[in-house]
């Protein structure tokens, strides 16, 4: 452990207990000026109850004990007044997924205004100048009179910056700040909590993503299950990691995959030329030539709103394109061509459970109970999992049990649209490689849509980006 | 803003139609003559009476294509040309003048009053859903509304004016003669929009904008003010359009139950004796009174909410 | 008719709660005595004795005599029965309808939608009771407009929420899933759009004849509806009114039973979300 002699924040075996028991133990860690620190973790590590713990706005019931000295205070032994004194004065808080926690009846620049007003006691009109050059600061010098319903999630995610900003506080705490982000945006976002960090400021970032991690530097936490497994600079953790946790958790980070492109290894089953689609008068694509051949994964990447989506749709027969063909090989049924989801638990009956989902289909198509089994295992996937319904399953198992209900009908062609992204990095890496898998054994025709280049890059021999348009910014 | 003004002139529209409509057909499938019945309710039924009819009939035009006199009919609808009362023969629009402001003041004040009273509670009971307060108001709601205003009205009548002889038990012209009416309408409405309040108060509090408006320093004050009044008075003024059923329908049974001079209970005096007329032109008013509020509240949704104006 | 318009359709999870378990004891109890009531009880309704008017409760007869004379505890059953009865006859009257337009109208979309869309409108143009006041004045006092009325009124609802919710379900991934592994318009129906409407058709049913209970006593308590000498309990309450002085629990007798009722309804529809 690399602790400062004389950090702004020291963090000593600090617990969280609900009244079911401990669920947060003996974290220890220290900030200091131009050393943030990032606790990384999948949803359920506990790392969003530390951050609150620090903030003072743990969900009533919950209980920490320990030390968190701020500047020589211990928090935990301040009234609950005292704490929220500091919030906006000494601790300031980046909310996660930010176009929620604007008010969504108010205008951007009131908004940010009302922090040098209310809480800097500035007067009416000094207090909007002062937030129209915050808002300048992030861009957003156009966005003032926008209702956060009008903007995009990464100019919402501006907004709270540029508000963090205003607050001008010592420590900030930023709760997976990327949420909901794609990579692009991601990495702005990032790249502008640095320079809060640059400026001096002490930051304590929450998040999931490993290459948010990457970016921030400093100290890295890692978390499972509301222990601290590994607390190491960022460069030794991500180099040489110790815990097996962190091993797996790295190995599946896209960028760091092993390149296993499939390559064609039949004839083309289905092709489409000259597509073009457009929507809300904005052409997604046009004159556009994409054809996939058995046994091979074509990837198609782009931001979020680029149109991957309607365009495995119009290659599936779902939605007819504007101009331009779709060809599928001849003679074959359509039950051959099948869709992955982007949200698991949405490709499903809510109340249905998956036994008898599967059991409806097998019935429906003469298909022996045995071939599902077969495919259980192949998937790792345990019996056990067949009487529980949709919404009790991890969307990692979810997803696996959509690659078999597909895979009962022998698909010549998969389009797997986000199949992966709502899920977490491990559970990811896994569906992924069973869809590899399925390919070379079977080989049927995967059409691959993803946000993520390095997945892109990685799975498929050719990745079609769809980004020529520029990037678009989509409102929630 | 316009579409949603256009959309209420277009029901407008619909209420005179449906109205003139129904009204039409009733006039003619009534049992003896239309033309018969319209000159004995305007002359008086004396031994003159089938020249009456006779030059009421021309007069009405009930020689002419059914087609022909229905456009007619609702041309005077539209027009606003109602007609005489079969009962007193003194025009329908003279009689309506005077009731519809009796109705309105007793709307109003109901309304007014269910405002005192529902939001209030509304407020304290989501502050803290679960307490003693949230649960007294929802058994209060909850046998509220199961009571049916005509009973709410005779209950309030027996205790009230036989019981205590504190207030009137009917009649028009002092307040004190509108507070048992407008009381009834009131507590109705109280006990819907006060679980609505509730929720909605309930909802904001538990927001991520209004807890983040906490995280950015506001005093409570600012926070509550500036983020919570606004948003959560939307889903409460947006309801007020259901509670306008809800008024109009009640406005009809409380005028006849407290023997209240207004356009309902006009309307009730009229379906029991056919005057026809007047029934079109009391359901007419009402209806429109219907589309008027529900305009307001359109009106109030719209300022209150910027989402709502980028829809329309 | 304006109790419907505000649905939750939150249901708390877990247990019965409990507003809805004193609902549906309520209703047993009411439903027995509405129909077990009029067939026990020997005393003809309409039977007059004007040496017992006003008879006193617990006396010759257990809930006492109207001012005629007529046994109280069999016009209230039979009132009950009554209410019962339209209540539940218009509530199917308008939820078969309404929510076979409303599957139609979100599985075919286009012009049928439209349609059904603008009759929706044009019916809701007016506060429902206005309506069915319009249509009584063809025949005051008869069952047929009445019914008709309600029923035309109250089918909207039924229309509205099957619709949307249709709408919703058959705009969801998992529908779009099943028909590309293969699954018929029939097989969706019946397994992913029914077990999600049918639970709101239900708490839709009981608010309308809740509706109907209502509308049905208030119309005739202001003589427009139904007229004496039938045992209705709206206007029992009116009938029994003037004697109030001498018999004060003779007149909130009927009145409490139509509070009950409309209780057990609400309760039972949505317990105690108010």
């Amino acid at each position: 452990m690399n602790i400062q002699a004389n950090p702004d924040l020291s963090i000593a075996a600090l617990s969280i207990d609900s009244p079911e028991g401990r669920i947060v133990s003996d974290i220890s860690l220290a900030l200091g000026r131009g050393r943030p620190v990032t606790l990384l973790g999948e949803s359920g590590s506990g790392k969003s109850l530390v951050a609150q713990a620090i903030m003072g706005n743990l969900p009533p019931g919950l209980h920490a004990t320990g030390r968190v000295v701020f500047k020589g205070t211990d928090l935990l032994t301040e009234t609950p007044a005292q704490r929220r004194r500091r919030w906006g004065r000494s601790i300031c808080l980046l909310p996660q997924e930010p176009w929620l926690a604007l008010d969504p009846t108010m205008r951007v620049l009131p908004q940010v205004a009302e922090i040098h007003r209310f809480v800097k006691e500035k007067d009416a009109a000094r207090s909007n100048a002062l937030a129209k050059e915050n808002l300048a600061g992030v861009s957003l010098a156009h966005a003032g009179a926008l209702y956060p319903f009008q903007m995009s999630g990464g100019m919402g995610q501006r907004a709270a910056i540029a508000m963090a900003h205003a607050a001008d506080s010592e420590l900030l705490i930023a709760d997976e700040p990327t949420k909901g982000l794609d990579t692009v945006l991601r990495d702005s976002v990032t790249a502008r909590l640095k320079r809060e960090v640059e400026a001096g400021r002490l930051l304590l970032t929450i998040t999931h993503d490993v290459a948010v991690a990457r970016a921030l530097g400093g100290m890295i936490g890692v978390m499972l299950d509301g222990r601290m497994v590994e607390h190491a600079p960022a460069e030794k953790l991500l180099e040489a990691p110790e815990h097996a946790y962190t091993k797996a958790l790295l190995a599946a980070e896209p960028a760091k995959w092993e390149p296993q492109a499939s390559a064609a290894s039949g004839e083309v089953v289905l092709a489409g030329r000259g597509l073009a689609k457009r929507y809300d008068r904005r052409s997604l694509f046009s004159d556009l030539d994409i054809s996939v051949a058995a046994g091979e994964i074509v990837s198609i990447f782009g931001p979020s709103g680029c149109g991957k989506t309607t365009l495995g749709s119009i290659l599936l027969g779902l939605s007819p394109p504007d101009a331009g063909v779709v060809e599928r090989r001849a003679g074959m049924s359509p039950l051959r061509f099948q869709k992955l989801y982007q949200d698991p638990p949405a490709a499903f009956a809510p109340h249905q459970t998956i036994r008898k989902g599967l059991t409806d289909l097998v019935r429906l198509h003469a298909k022996e109970w045995t071939a599902v089994e077969r495919l259980l295992d192949r998937l790792r996937l345990p019996e056990t999992l067949l009487d529980r319904l949709p919404s009790q399953v991890s969307g990692g198992e979810l997803q696996r049990f959509a690659l078999l209900r597909a895979l009962l009908l022998d698909p010549a062609f998969l389009f797997a649209d986000e199949a992966t992204s709502r899920l977490d990095p491990v559970s990811q890496k896994e569906v992924i490689t069973f869809l590899q898998e399925i390919v070379r054994e079977t080989g049927p025709a995967v059409l691959f849509v993803t946000h993520d280049r390095d997945i892109a890059e990685n799975i498929s021999a050719r990745a079609i980006n769809l980004d020529n348009k520029g990037p678009l910014e989509t409102a929630h | 803003m316009r579409n949603f003004l256009v959309a209420r002139l277009l029901q407008a529209g619909l209420v005179a139609t449906v109205v003139g409509a129904l009204c039409f057909v009733l006039m003619r499938v009534l049992p003896g003559d239309a033309a018969m019945r319209i000159a004995a309710g305007r002359y008086g039924p004396d031994a003159r009476i089938a020249e009456a009819a006779e030059k009421m009939r021309l007069e009405l035009g009930l020689d002419r294509p059914l087609t022909a006199q229905f456009l007619e009919w609702i041309g005077d609808v539209l027009r606003l040309d109602l007609g005489h009362s079969l009962v007193t023969g003194s025009p329908v629009v003279h009689e309506l003048k005077v009731q519809l402001g009796a109705s309105m003041w007793l709307a109003a004040s109901a309304l007014a009053l269910s405002l005192l009273v529902g939001p209030v509670i509304g407020l304290f009971s989501g502050l803290k859903p679960g307490g003693a307060i949230d649960r007294l108001a929802l058994a209060g709601a909850v046998i509220f509304r199961a009571i049916p205003p005509f009973v709410l009205g005779l209950i309030l009548m027996l205790v009230f004016s036989k019981q205590l002889g504190w207030l009137p038990p009917a009649g028009f012209g002092s307040p004190r003669e509108m507070l048992l009416p407008a009381l009834t309408l009131a507590l109705g409405l109280a006990a819907m929009s006060s679980r609505i309040t509730r929720n909605s108060v309930a909802a904001v509090a538990k927001a991520p904008y209004f807890a983040f408006a906490r995280y950015k320093g506001l005093p409570e004050a600012v926070v509550v003010g500036r983020h919570g009044l606004r948003n959560a008075a939307i889903p409460v003024v947006s309801y007020l359009g259901l509670q306008a059923v809800y008024l109009v329908e009640g406005v009809v049974v409380v005028e006849s139950l407290f023997a209240y001079p207004g356009i309902g209970h006009a309307l009730v005096h009229a379906v029991v004796e056919r005057d026809i007329p007047m029934v079109q032109g009391t359901a007419l008013v009402m209806g429109l009174m219907f589309v008027v509020i529900a305009a307001i509240v359109d009106l109030l949704t719209h300022w209150l909410d910027p989402r709502v104006r980028r829809m329309a | 008719m304006s109790s419907i318009g505000d649905l939750s359709f939150a249901r708390p999870k877990g247990r019965l709660p409990a507003g809805r378990m004193f609902g549906a004891g309520l209703l047993v109890l009411l439903g027995c005595f509405a129909i077990i009531g009029p067939m026990l009880i020997p005393a003809d309704p309409a039977a007059q004795d004007f040496s017992a008017s006003l008879a006193p409760i617990g006396g010759d007869f257990l809930l006492g005599a109207d001012h005629y004379g007529r046994s109280l505890l069999a016009r209230l059953a039979h009132g009950a029965r009554l209410s019962f009865g339209l209540a539940f006859l218009t509530m199917l009257a308008a939820a078969l309808p309404g929510v076979l337009l409303g599957l139609a109208a979100a599985w075919r979309g286009g012009w049928t939608e439209r349609f059904l869309e603008l009759s929706a409108t044009i019916v809701l143009a007016l506060p429902g009771l206005m309506l069915v006041l319009l249509l009584l004045a063809f025949a005051p006092g008869n069952y047929a407009p009445l019914f008709l009325g309600l029923s035309l009124t109250l089918w909207v609802e039924f229309y509205r929420v099957t619709k949307a919710t249709t709408k919703s379900v058959l705009a969801q991934p998992h529908i779009e899933a099943a028909r590309m592994l293969g699954f018929g318009s029939c097989y969706i129906l019946v397994n992913y759009i029914l077990p999600v409407i049918a639970p709101m058709i239900a708490t839709l049913s009981a608010f309308a004849m809740a509706t109907a209970i209502i509308a049905v006593s208030t119309l005739s308590a202001i003589s427009v509806g139904l007229q004496p000498p039938t045992p209705e309990l709206g206007s029992m309450i009116v009938e029994l009114l003037p004697y109030y002085a001498e018999a004060p629990v003779h007149v909130l007798l009927p009145a409490m039973l139509i509070v009950l009722l409309v209780l057990g309804l609400q309760l039972l529809a949505q317990g105690d979300h108010g």
